[in-house]
């Protein structure tokens, strides 16, 4: 090996080695994340090849379809892999759609006030609060929501007459959709407001005094200009709150009423007192039955879809990011 | 790009003309000439064709807190003619020029005592947005929202009505603002392009058009020329002379050639006084105050 030349005084982490060191820890890092998405994508294909297009529409019960699948592994006549995950998908989207929505909607609110409206002695105290709660573990708000939300709900908004509307098919606890999109709202909005703050906060006071200039009061200046330009930061907080709702499992496992029903809004508003699961808290249910390798793939199928799920919406994140920075607004 | 022939000192101010809304030619074209109008001669420009008394500063002092920024100054600003504020940095000249659409009450706590008079009303009395859009303002920093260049003057003509308007309705408006600030010829072309790849003189005569979208009766200049190169001072320099007849025009400047060669009145502030008021040819030329004489002799090295 050539001797390299070196300053006779350097410092002793010169950038060239702090470039290879760093470099290769990335090079690592991402190495291991591309071996773990093969792993899952590998081990969850048996239940995608099995199925076809119809693992991800509708079809019988997913709860008798999972248990079916995990037994097949004792009975000695073949695996079974039958698996029709719509209820779960549905369940994902109804909850996490609806999470993020209101979520959007009132972080958007609380950050415009914090940033413009409050006094600063206020502004100075919540914008920590809501950064704690961001950071306050899920299985919390679960337990929050087992206790106090879901018997209110149960007890309070569900009708008798609801309940024996549906008796045959299913029963009401509380344990519902709107129990789930409220306690998951509350889980991600901190996340939001925290990020909504920043982005609204560090947009050039030049545009905002501009706007001011023109005779435009603070709330339509805010709302026109100050939210418009941290538009792309927005997005960047609503796809992360929302992957932050997919993947929540454990909170959702004790709320949603963890059965595998897909609601209908078609039946009227009945629909949000009805329990479904996601397909997170699924894998959390099932995790037990991992020896079983049709359920193991059956798992990792999930696993898969969500993961991918992920990568489309920071992918449809960065397009709109892109899309809206047209002007310069970042 | 900048107009690389600014149009420089025309023997008299060609005639503003406001636009037909029909007829979006631009109000002004240049005069070409060939020589530029760098130095520190008083521009060849007429004197005021006439005067109207817009606003009236009537012994206005600003506190913040014990200090006070600006002590007991009275001024007239006409229309029809431009006036100067110059001074050393903290004199409080820029405080003044806040103070004059409210714009101080939005900062800090600023006291204000005396009174300031948009034709003969106290604005005080003005709802405060009302009184913006009357008396608008363009910054130091060239600031143009980060849209395009027909939304930067159609976000004023829309926040100003109740409802909402199509595009095609404010395309009269906002060609005319854009010409009356001297860009309708280069942007004309280029109306969708984003306002913030535009060059920064480009960019002040952008805010000065949606200043003037408003259709306010007076145009404050907050040292609009500083962030900018000298040609695109010179084209902002015969654009602000040009509006003086629709508008009153106060500026404040650092930049002492500059409000020789465009003032018509200057006044001349030092540590929140005010310390002489004149026209600019007497001001710069046989100050009274030996104040004013030890700094405007910086104005002539």
């Amino acid at each position: 090996m050539e001797e390299e030349l070196q300053p006779e005084y350097g410092p002793k982490w010169s950038d060239q080695r702090v470039e290879r060191m760093l470099g290769t820890l990335v090079v690592f890092i991402v190495g291991l994340l591309l071996a773990l998405i093969v792993v899952v994508v590998i081990n969850g294909w048996p239940s995608f090849a099995h199925n076809g297009l119809s693992w991800f529409g509708p079809g019988g019960n997913v709860d008798d379809q999972l248990s079916a699948i995990s037994q097949s592994a004792e009975t000695g006549a073949g695996y079974i892999y039958t698996f029709h995950a719509w209820p779960l998908i549905w369940s994902t989207i109804l909850i996490c759609g609806g999470a993020v929505v209101l979520g959007l909607v009132t972080a958007l609110f609380i950050s415009v006030f914090l940033t413009e409206f409050a006094p600063a002695w206020m502004s100075n105290l919540l914008r920590p609060v809501v950064r704690f709660l961001a950071s306050v573990p899920s299985v919390i708000y679960g337990l929050l929501g087992v206790l106090v939300l879901v018997p209110f709900i149960g007890n309070h908004l569900i009708t008798e007459h609801q309940k024996a509307s549906v008796a045959g098919i299913i029963s009401l606890t509380g344990y519902s959709l709107i129990a789930a999109v409220i306690v998951l709202t509350i889980m991600i909005a901190p996340l939001m407001v925290s990020i909504f703050t920043d982005a609204l906060s560090s947009v050039k006071p030049g545009w905002l005094e501009g706007s001011l200039a023109l005779g435009v009061n603070r709330w339509r200046t805010i709302w026109k200009i100050g939210v418009r330009a941290a538009r792309p930061a927005i997005v960047a907080g609503t796809v992360l709150a929302l992957a932050r709702a997919i993947g929540e499992s454990v909170m959702l496992a004790m709320i949603s009423g963890s059965t595998a029903f897909a609601p209908n809004p078609a039946d009227g508003l009945i629909f949000i007192y009805e329990p479904s699961r996601p397909l997170a808290p699924t894998i959390v249910k099932s995790v037990d039955q991992l020896s079983s390798p049709p359920a193991k793939a059956t798992l990792f199928a999930i696993a898969t879809f969500l993961l991918f799920s992920g990568a489309m919406f920071s992918l449809a994140g960065a397009l709109t990011r892109r899309a809206m920075n047209k002007y310069g607004a970042a | 790009m900048e107009s690389l022939a600014p149009d420089t000192a025309p023997s008299a101010p060609p005639p503003i003309r406001r636009l037909d809304p029909q007829d979006p030619t631009p109000a002004q074209e240049a005069v070409p000439t060939t020589a530029t109008s760098f130095v520190a001669a008083k521009r060849s420009i007429a004197a005021p064709q006439f005067s109207i008394r817009r606003m009236e500063v009537d012994r206005v002092s600003i506190h913040y807190g014990a200090k006070a920024a600006v002590k007991g100054v009275s001024l007239p600003i006409r229309q029809g003619e431009v006036l100067a504020l110059i001074g050393p940095s903290g004199c409080g000249k820029t405080t003044l020029l806040r103070s004059l659409n409210r714009l101080t009450e939005l900062t800090a706590a600023a006291r204000l005592s005396g009174s300031i008079r948009l034709d003969d009303v106290d604005i005080r009395l003005i709802e405060p947005t009302l009184l913006r859009r009357r008396v608008t303002m363009v910054f130091q920093q060239p600031n143009p929202f980060p849209m395009s260049v027909f939304d930067n003057i159609a976000y004023v003509l829309r926040e100003q009505g109740s409802r909402r308007v199509r595009k095609k309705a404010l395309e009269p408006q906002v060609h005319s603002a854009l010409a009356r600030a001297g860009l309708f010829e280069e942007v004309k072309d280029n109306l969708k392009h984003p306002a913030l790849k535009l060059s920064g003189g480009q960019q002040q005569r952008l805010c000065i058009a949606r200043a003037l979208a408003a259709e306010p009766e007076v145009l404050l200049l907050d040292e609009p020329c500083s962030a900018l190169d000298p040609q695109s001072t010179a084209v902002i320099e015969d654009l602000i002379v040009r509006l003086r007849d629709d508008v009153a025009v106060v500026i404040v400047t650092h930049n002492l050639q500059q409000a020789y060669r465009i003032a018509d009145h200057v006044a001349f502030m030092y540590l929140g006084d005010l310390v002489e008021y004149n026209s600019a040819t007497r001001l710069f030329n046989s100050p009274t105050q030996q104040r004013t004489a030890e700094y405007v002799s910086g104005a002539f090295g």
